[in-house]
């Protein structure tokens, strides 16, 4: 409740931007949970998806006019699209070789988005920021209050997604296949075929999280919408928190988008990358006092809940 | 999960109070905030680092510490028109990130209370920082992005006191016609060699544009592949086409592997006019300096003007005290923007935004008084300078020398570039 009324209380808007990036690495994160916590596959292309999300949103809103809720939604459906035409030969690899086999596919991306130049090439697009303030058009001018809600109700939809599936068979398929995939095959789980509805989920959500991003920021290319740096910082999220956990990704995001934001607040303007060395060095701590994540702390491990 | 979610609410709440509260102080009515926004962590941090003394230095000057004793400068020496109000700068570092960009553009305004903002280098962090500007009625002074794209975006509270890469690629072609001018030489034909990046793509795009307005024919265009382990084709190719200046745009290591190439097959070409990057950057010159003489490019910013401009050399002495390091490219082009904006709320004779734009828009600061060689800086209705001009730089005994405009010139051009057989 307190993060409903947080807008109320914070009027800045930059406590709302920071509790927005929260919402959406936590949203970007929890959907990463469930093709690499849950499902085991460590998928280090996510920013692919997140790109698709953004460009489709913002091209068929510069082009043909069309609100980027609808562009949402397309941008939904290719990123799934995309998701299974890549996922079906990349799946056949196992362990580091999918891992290093994913960012390849992030990279390829990336290059042809930079070489395509009927979408921009590498100039980007630069979406209108004069339209009136309306739900359709997805722009706020007047107040990042919506941006908060719209970015919540992301992190919400991808947190009752994960529930959904901790809960359901499907569920109990992709813990299978992390923990044994030749054992789960035994049993009678159609391993591809579960890997690849894990990948599509979480291909969706991350697309949206790209459609909401370039609304938010009314401007978009490869380079800050495709980087693999993207992709590592999603999984970062997610691992700091508690990877197989349902609050671990967004416990990750509450706590790695503040000390990033707030470090650099106070001492990025230095320039002595003072900030980024306290980052750095508070990560490790972490990591090292909290091998399995953040939610280690509350007495939660990995596929808690109904997992066991 | 009673206990974890009221963690995470007290998390929450705890940095929203370290978030909401300023970390400067109360500004006062005798202050001026100037927000200054350039990478100063990250893998461009070059440039925010060495634009940081330079910015000093002008606040300085203009809260009457350190003296410039040039006209434009005195003037703005104690900042009369608001009657010696101080300037007080704030820092922040965007890392490269058009998103980090937007965040601190909006906490510039909102928290600290800056008046203007200066930055940001990246044209992509630009583009998402001026539009918190522009939302704000707050004005922002580009000094350095040269995305063409930027001011054609209807901005009005946006200004960009440097050249685009649109400005760069026509000052080759001015300079075709104003050589054939002074030594009677045309350039009829030319061969263009792009890679395919986008900067090469774009370059190679403008060039076929402005061509065929100056009417220099296209003899060859020919893109490669990045990085090639060859480029024996290309040359031959160049070779038989042989046209009257060969314009190429390559990053550092194709840049050296052409110059490699054409001494091995034996190519000579007449001209070569270069897109600035690979053929300008300290490791070509290391690695292949002297083979490459001859070799042209554009330029915005020459060290060699330091000597020739009486106002670039001051200022050299100012930086260098300072910083330990001689004036290049970048601190020139952010100084220049900078003192811009200063004159403009000097001559408001107030921090209110609208007065501040509309000085902006009435600037006319004359050329003399400029680092930079250009005619002067006045602002057309989009807020770009029309008054830039870019440089054609010349590699000479292994050095970067200006040959034009000639006016700036420290050297005479080297035409034609010297056959293999007839070099030492």
């Amino acid at each position: 409740m307190g993060a409903l009324a947080f807008p109320a209380v914070f009027t800045l808007p930059f406590p709302r931007h920071v509790m927005i990036m929260i919402f959406l690495y936590g949203a970007l994160a929890t959907a990463w949970n469930i093709i690499a916590g849950y499902c085991g596959q460590i998928a280090l292309g996510q920013a692919v998806f997140f790109g698709i999300g953004a460009y489709t949103s913002s091209l068929l809103y510069t082009r043909v006019g069309l609100t980027p809720w609808a562009g949402m939604i397309g941008g939904v459906i290719l990123a799934v699209l995309v998701s299974q035409v890549v996922g079906y030969p990349v799946f056949r690899l196992r362990g580091h070789y999918f891992a290093i086999a994913t960012i390849a596919v992030g990279e390829i991306v990336q290059a042809l988005i930079i070489n395509w130049d009927a979408i921009g090439g590498g100039r980007g697009v630069f979406l209108p920021i004069k339209r009136p303030d309306s739900f359709l058009n997805f722009q706020f001018h007047t107040s990042k209050a919506y941006y908060y809600y719209i970015a919540l109700g992301l992190l919400l939809l991808a947190l009752g997604i994960t529930r959904w599936i901790e809960g359901s068979r499907r569920g109990y398929y992709f813990r299978a296949i992390r923990e044994d995939q030749d054992a789960a095959a035994a049993l009678g789980v159609n391993v591809a075929r579960e890997k690849l509805r894990a990948l599509a989920i979480s291909a969706g959500l991350t697309a949206m999280g790209g459609s909401f991003w370039a609304q938010y920021l009314l401007f978009i290319d490869p380079e800050s919408v495709f980087p693999l740096s993207l992709s590592i910082l999603i999984c970062l999220v997610a691992v700091l928190g508690g990877v197989g956990t349902l609050w671990g990704p967004l416990l990750g995001a509450a706590v790695l988008v503040p000390l990033q934001e707030g470090t650099r607040v106070m001492l990025g303007g230095t320039g002595k990358a003072i900030d980024l060395l306290i980052y750095g060095a508070l990560i490790i701590v972490i990591s090292v006092a909290q091998p399995g994540g953040l939610m280690g702390l509350f007495g939660v491990s990995r596929g808690a809940g109904s997992a066991r | 999960m009673h206990r974890f979610a009221t963690s995470l609410l007290a998390v929450f709440l705890v940095f929203a109070i370290v978030a909401a509260a300023p970390s400067g102080a109360v500004a006062q009515s005798k202050e001026i905030v100037i927000g200054v926004l350039y990478p100063m962590t990250g893998p461009t941090a070059q440039a925010g680092v060495d634009n940081k003394p330079v910015i000093e230095i002008g606040t300085d000057i203009a809260n009457g510490v350190t003296d410039l004793p040039f006209p434009f400068y005195q003037k703005l020496k104690g900042m009369p028109g608001l009657k010696g109000a101080k300037i007080r700068l704030v820092f922040a570092d965007h890392q490269g990130k058009p998103e980090l960009g937007q965040a601190e553009a909006e906490r510039l305004i909102t928290q600290e209370k800056v008046h203007a903002i200066v930055g940001c280098w990246h044209s992509g962090v630009t583009a998402t920082a001026s539009q918190v500007a522009e939302r704000h009625g707050i004005p922002f002074l580009n000094p350095e992005s040269s995305s063409p794209g930027l001011h054609r975006r209807g901005l009005k509270w946006f200004f960009r006191t440097s050249p685009h890469d649109e400005h760069f690629t026509q000052a080759m072609f001015d300079f075709f016609r104003d050589f054939e001018k002074k030594r009677g030489v045309k350039i009829k034909t030319a061969g263009l060699t792009y890679d395919g990046t986008l900067f090469g793509a774009d370059s190679g795009k403008i060039m076929k544009e402005l061509a065929k307005k100056s009417g220099v024919d296209v003899t060859l265009d020919l893109q490669y592949k990045l990085q090639s382990t060859s480029l024996q084709s290309e040359v031959q190719r160049l070779k038989a086409a042989n046209p009257d200046v060969w314009m190429p745009t390559s990053y550092q290591t194709d840049a050296i592997l052409f110059v490699r190439t054409a001494k091995e097959l034996d190519y000579n070409a007449k001209m070569v006019m270069a897109q600035d990057a690979g053929h300008i950057s300290p490791d070509f010159v290391q690695a292949v300096g002297r083979d490459a003489e001859g070799t042209m490019s554009r330029a915005p910013f020459n060290t060699d003007l330091i000597d020739k401009r009486p106002v670039a050399k001051a200022l050299n002495a100012l930086y260098t005290k300072k910083h330990g390091k001689e004036l290049y490219d970048f601190p020139a082009r952010s100084f220049t923007g900078y003192m811009t904006l200063l004159d403009a709320i000097n001559r408001a004779g107030s921090t209110d935004p609208e007065q501040i734009r509309q000085a902006l828009v009435a600037t006319n600061i004359p050329g003399d008084q400029l680092i930079m060689t250009w005619d002067g800086i006045k602002f057309d209705e989009n807020g770009q300078n029309t008054h830039v001009k870019a440089i054609i730089i010349q590699l000479q005994g292994g050095k970067f020398y200006t040959v034009w405009p000639w006016d700036s010139a420290t050297r005479d051009v080297i035409y034609p570039i010297p056959a293999w057989k007839d070099r030492k």
